[in-house]
């Protein structure tokens, strides 16, 4: 329509405030997307792989003092869920609250039971290590540089584990340590010792004892996947014998999982800000063209264009300049987003990096968004936008030919 | 009615309110225009004209009384009906502020039939031919703010032709024009009158430009009080005064 394109360029400058009211929302929504998910991914990740895994499967509920219950699979049980398609790892793990000692110092510590050859998948301390080997076989132990600190400990020092289990009473062992590692977080140097299964198992005294059977559901690769891991939960419970329980992440980690839920909202209400100033601005900038233009309009109208040429003029202009708008911001959006990912993500600065490092998260950020993202955000401001330039566009369209004629600019 | 009348007002009666104030613009105003006429409506300011040709243009509606163009009464129409058969049926030129400044001279001329649905090469085509027989055609490309006035009005005059419709109502076309300027202006509308056999009905206060006119009707406080036929001139006197 060459009248609504020439009038943009007539007005350039209040044409070119409109495309941006239109450009920057898309731009800086699509790019809070690519944090947001960044953000979320790095949560989930570190709090699946650090931890727990996408689900578990428990002896019962957390016994009171936050241990949990000691159980054993049924013969052949766990075969059969190793042959299900979607589940990709399955370990055992064997949690034992546990009183550390070394020479005269001693301190609470958590003895994780664990499969060495499949450990590397639910916990990075096989990658951490600083200092030393990781486990290869039994009486052995792996700590955080942080215990290794407290109680004077190094490689090849004899380290005494009391474990106290409501259910297990006490057992006690001795291990070697043969590494230390570095940990994402103090908390988790201070407290967590890494022995194989066979050795947690020793200090119950029970063959087959474990606390957890840790599995990851194929084809999730971050939070917005969880769905899958909820649904193959919910098999499982149906398909285990009765008194064990199923985790999903969601329960597994519920800080994380609730951090997801409130992030997209928050993004959405703190970049709805944005879109109702963009809308704002549009709205403006197209009242005050109407305005302006009231004696043009009146002619064309009295010439006899209809009420639809007019709405579609006013809005065609607004159409083509929050359009070309959001388009453009969104695909700069994205543009940022895969150059960031591109260059190996962003390093996050110092104090954020702290926070970040609280959660367990590393410092840094790998930006994801999405088609639909990009799509959506480049829509949503079009809608903005249209729903802006309406009321210009309506009071265009009903202008009494002989009034507008009149009006004085 | 004659086959030949273009349109016809009825008892036209146009009372303005505002703000509880009411001004009588018309009281009964009886009038019937035919194909091929040339006539001019004159009258002192505030004598309404303006209004009468908006309310034989379709642009506003009297308080009561009839108008029909072509036979149809206008106040059967929707506003978007009235619009339609503006695009359609009758030519506009206005006092000022006539053409739209983003488009060129021949978009301009070319709009109504843009506005009409008319295809791209043909409403061209069209606005072209009248343009050269305006002599003008060399401002084609110009957009309007680069033209004098009166070349300005010479396109809309065009623009109000382009279309062939039953009608042109111009308002004061010559308003802003020096008299020079005026004079040819009205020519020209008068060539087209006698070569394409245009119906033209405009309004001025000049008196100057009468005695072009092929019929006079004089308009004071509202009502018709002389209709001449005939070529002028006319005593100046006797229109400012009112016959
Ligand atoms: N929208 C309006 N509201 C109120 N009164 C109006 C309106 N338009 C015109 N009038 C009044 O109606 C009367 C006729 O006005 P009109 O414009 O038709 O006269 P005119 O003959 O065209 O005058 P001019 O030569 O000044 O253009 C005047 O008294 C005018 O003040
Ligand atoms: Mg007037």
């Amino acid at each position: 329509m060459r009248y609504a394109l020439r009038s943009l360029r007539r007005a350039r400058r209040r044409s070119l405030y409109t495309f941006l009211a239109a450009f920057y929302p898309a731009l800086i929504l699509v790019v809070m997307f690519g944090f947001v998910a960044g953000e979320l991914r790095g949560m989930f990740e570190s709090a699946t792989k650090l931890e727990t895994g996408h689900l578990q499967i428990r002896g019962g509920e957390e016994l009171p003092g936050g241990a949990l219950p000691i159980f054993s699979l049924p013969e052949g049980v766990l075969e059969e869920l190793g042959r299900r398609g979607d589940l990709k790892l399955l370990t055992l793990r064997l949690d034992l609250p546990a009183l550390a000692s070394a020479g005269s110092r001693s301190l609470g510590v958590v003895v994780q039971g664990v499969e060495p050859k499949r450990v590397s998948e639910i916990s990075p301390i096989p990658g951490l290590i600083s200092e030393g080997r990781y486990l290869a076989g039994p009486g052995e132990a792996v700590v955080g540089e942080e215990l290794a600190e407290l109680l004077d400990l190094r490689v090849g020092d004899t380290l005494v584990l009391l474990s106290a289990h409501p259910e297990a009473g006490m057992g006690a062992g001795a291990v070697r340590v043969v590494g230390i590692f570095r940990a994402p977080q103090a908390e988790m140097g201070r407290t967590v010792v890494q022995v194989p299964l066979e050795t947690a198992r020793r200090l119950v005294r029970r063959e087959n004892a474990i606390t957890s059977v840790v599995a990851f559901v194929r084809g999730v690769e971050g939070p917005w996947d969880a769905w899958r891991i909820s649904r193959t939960a919910k098999e499982l419970k149906e398909f285990l014998p009765e008194g064990l329980a199923v985790k999903g992440f969601q329960e597994l980690a519920p800080e994380v999982a609730v951090y997801m839920r409130i992030a997209r909202p928050v993004l959405a209400a703190f970049s709805g800000i944005f879109f109702v100033l963009g809308g704002l601005v549009v709205l403006n900038s197209f009242y005050l063209s109407f305005l302006e233009r009231t004696r043009e309009l009146g002619v064309i109208r009295a010439l006899g264009a209809s009420r639809r040429w007019l709405m579609g003029a006013v809005m065609g202009e607004a159409l083509f300049l929050a359009g070309s708008g959001a388009a453009l911001g969104a695909l700069l959006g994205a543009g940022v987003v895969a150059l960031v990912e591109h260059l190996g993500g962003l390093r996050m600065p110092g104090a954020y990096s702290e926070f970040l490092r609280a959660f367990g998260l590393e410092p840094i950020l790998h930006l994801r968004v999405t088609p639909w993202e990009v799509l959506g955000s480049a829509l949503a401001m079009i809608a903005v936008a249209a729903l802006s330039a309406w009321y210009p566009a309506r009071r265009a369209a009903r202008l009494d030919p002989v009034e507008a004629m009149r009006h004085v600019t | 009615m004659s086959p030949e009348t273009v349109l016809r007002a009825e008892k036209l009666v146009k009372v303005y309110r505002s703000d509880s104030v009411e001004t009588p613009a018309l009281r009964g105003v009886d009038l019937e225009i035919s194909r091929g006429e040339f006539t001019a409506v004159a009258g002192p300011s505030g004598s309404g004209k303006s209004t009468l040709l908006h309310l034989l243009g379709g642009l506003d509606r009297p308080t009561s009384g009839e108008v029909f163009l072509e036979g149809r009464a206008l106040s059967s129409l929707s506003s978007e009906e009235l619009a339609r058969l503006r695009l359609e049926r009758i030519g506009f030129v206005f006092q000022s502020y006539n053409l739209i400044p983003v488009l060129t001279v021949l978009e301009n001329v070319a709009f109504v039939l843009e506005l009409r649905g008319v295809p791209k090469k043909e409403r061209e085509r069209r606005a072209r031919e009248i343009l050269s027989e305006l002599g003008i055609e060399k401002y084609a490309d110009q957009f309007p703010h680069r033209l004098s006035g009166g070349e300005q009005q010479r396109v809309a005059v065009a623009r109000a032709v382009v279309g062939a419709p039953a009608i042109v109502l111009a308002d004061e076309p010559t308003a802003n024009l020096d008299g020079e300027n005026s004079r040819a202006l009205i020519d020209l509308m008068r060539r087209l009158n006698d070569s394409r056999e245009t119906t033209f009905l405009f309004a001025t206060h000049d008196s100057r430009l009468l005695d072009r006119a092929k019929r006079l009707l004089i308009l004071e406080d509202g009502r018709i009080t002389a209709d001449r036929a005939g070529e002028g001139p006319w005593d100046s006197v006797q229109v400012t005064q009112g016959a």
